[in-house]
């Protein structure tokens, strides 16, 4: 470990920073970024040492953009990256310069991708965006079809999010869905992520994700595409619901095993009982000490004393 | 919530390293997950902190303890001041260690006891005595049933809140007419912009 006594390396500072980047919670990029270049100091370091981190944080994150006169948003993703800082957009065929900074596109460019594929993505496209309207008030999606590892493969990635930084709030969920055609029968592979972050007059942040496998029957482009949107929304919802439950779960047993509203005996603790209990054990004997008991048990309601331990 | 108290511990260090001379004001500012150690002479765990680096340490009741947490290490340290004392109280307990669910709670509370001149003082016979006078109003410590309270009911269910907007499980209703109404309001604000630009 470093001895906080030697100067840091330029290469070690900008990788801290880019560390630090890269785990801003969603909706607080900029804020993180603009605290991170006061710390570093050095804004040409940061630039060069760290746009790679810029740019693994948006396609982590399934950052949506809009094209210039598009009403509708696409994902960056790995997926959709071309290099050069350019991505694609699968359903409008086209591709774009992309600024990890200011989240902007620009430069759209004609761009087929796998014409083989066209069909069935298509077809998954159109599914998913109707399922992705009927329960993400929010939502976004982009379909891919691409050849991987030699595999044809439908890859789907969905996006919603909710932004509040006046209410002290950020949220994200992201999933991502894949499965090849080149067989009748198939794996729907599938990975949800859920991010909160609530920090008003405190900091709580909920980091939660879930892996998912389920068979699919691959016949024809539109059924096929039914079934993988079914399979898709019935793992989403049970994925919900256990996030709901597991907050009630927490709350009776977990968080009661950290530290417990009240006490086994259901009341709060009567200090003066203990105070008093606690001095007539150990000072009986003394005379100065029998008139603080007396003084104090006086104020007390006749029941006794209760025990003062752990029940078992 | 584990890993969110390991990268804390890890970030602190990671902008130390990086601008030294915010070392002080870091430490002191931003608390970091109490520390377990043992006393072997004792044969008792005890808990390190800002405070205790110099140590004067003394066992707290552990009734307060054993009530609210069923286990858990527990120290206090006093100190002198002018006119009465200072103390810390740390309280530590982990889980109940089963396998599915892993989690920590840590309390520090930090107190001050002003004696003024003139007030009756109780009877001295010693250290102890003197702690077991104060301790009805040490041990309230009703600000960490308040948080408690606060973070199960505002902060776990302000971020399942947050999950469920998200998301809906249910189908949306009339969500044609709603993303309809969302285009229009963004056209016209879009176009509010532009205006005042």
């Amino acid at each position: 470990m470093t001895d906080f006594e030697e100067p840091l390396s330029d290469e070690e500072k900008v990788r801290i920073a880019a560390n630090f980047v890269t785990h801003a919670p969603p909706g607080e990029f900029n804020e993180v970024f603009n605290d991170v270049r006061l710390l570093l100091n050095n804004d040409n370091l940061l630039r060069e040492g760290a746009a790679h981190a810029f740019a693994q944080y948006n396609m982590d994150q399934f950052t949506p953009v809009k094209l210039d006169g598009s009403e509708e948003s696409v994902l960056i993703t790995e997926h959709g990256d071309l290099g050069q800082g350019r991505y694609f957009d699968p359903r409008k065929r086209v591709s774009f310069r992309f600024d990890h900074l200011r989240k902007e596109a620009s430069d759209p460019q004609p761009y087929e991708g796998e014409t083989a594929l066209r069909s069935w993505r298509d077809a998954c496209d159109e599914a998913l965006s109707a399922y992705v309207k009927e329960h993400y008030p929010t939502g976004v999606c982009t379909v891919y079809g691409k050849t991987v590892d030699g595999q044809q493969t439908i890859i789907a990635c969905v996006e919603g999010h909710q932004f509040q930084p006046k209410n002290f709030w950020n949220g994200r969920c992201r999933s991502e869905w894949k499965f090849t055609i080149s067989q009748s029968s198939a794996q729907v592979v599938g990975v949800l992520k859920i991010q909160v972050h609530y920090y008003e007059d405190g900091n709580v942040q909920l980091v939660s994700h879930k892996e998912v496998e389920e068979s699919i029957g691959v016949t024809n482009e539109t059924l096929t595409a039914k079934e993988f949107v079914k399979i898709i929304e019935n793992a989403e919802n049970d994925y919900q619901t256990a996030i709901s439950e597991n907050y009630q779960t927490m709350s009776d047993t977990t968080f009661k095993a950290l530290r417990r509203q009240l006490p086994v005996t259901r009341t709060k603790i009567d200090w003066n009982k203990i105070l008093s209990y606690k001095i007539a054990a150990s000072c009986f004997s003394n005379f100065s000490f029998m008139l603080v008991q007396w003084a104090i048990t006086s104020f007390n309601t006749p029941s006794g004393f209760r025990h003062a331990g752990p029940s078992s | 919530v584990r890993v969110i108290v390991r990268v804390c511990a890890c970030d602190c260090v990671r902008v130390i390293v990086c601008v030294p001379s915010l070392c002080e004001d870091l430490l002191s500012s931003v608390d970091q997950p109490l520390k377990i150690a043992r006393d072997k002479v004792v044969g008792k765990d005890y808990l390190l902190c800002d405070y205790n680096r110099d140590g004067d340490s003394y066992r707290c009741s552990t009734e307060y303890r054993d009530l609210y947490f069923e286990g858990g290490v527990s120290s206090v340290y006093l100190w002198d001041l002018d006119h009465g004392f200072a103390g810390v109280i740390l309280i530590k307990k982990a889980g109940d260690g089963s396998k599915k669910i892993k989690g920590c709670w840590d309390s520090i509370h930090v107190v001050e006891v002003q004696v003024r001149a003139g007030a009756p003082l109780p009877v001295q016979t010693g250290i102890n005595n003197v702690n077991c006078f104060y301790l009805p109003n040490l041990g309230n410590m009703d600000m960490e049933n308040k948080i408690r309270s606060t973070l199960n009911e505002i902060y776990f269910g302000k971020t399942k809140d947050i999950v469920n907007g998200l998301r809906s499980i249910e189908s949306l209703p009339d969500n044609q007419k709603y993303r309809q109404l969302q285009r229009e309001l963004s056209q016209v604000l879009t176009q509010r912009q532009i205006y005042i630009d």
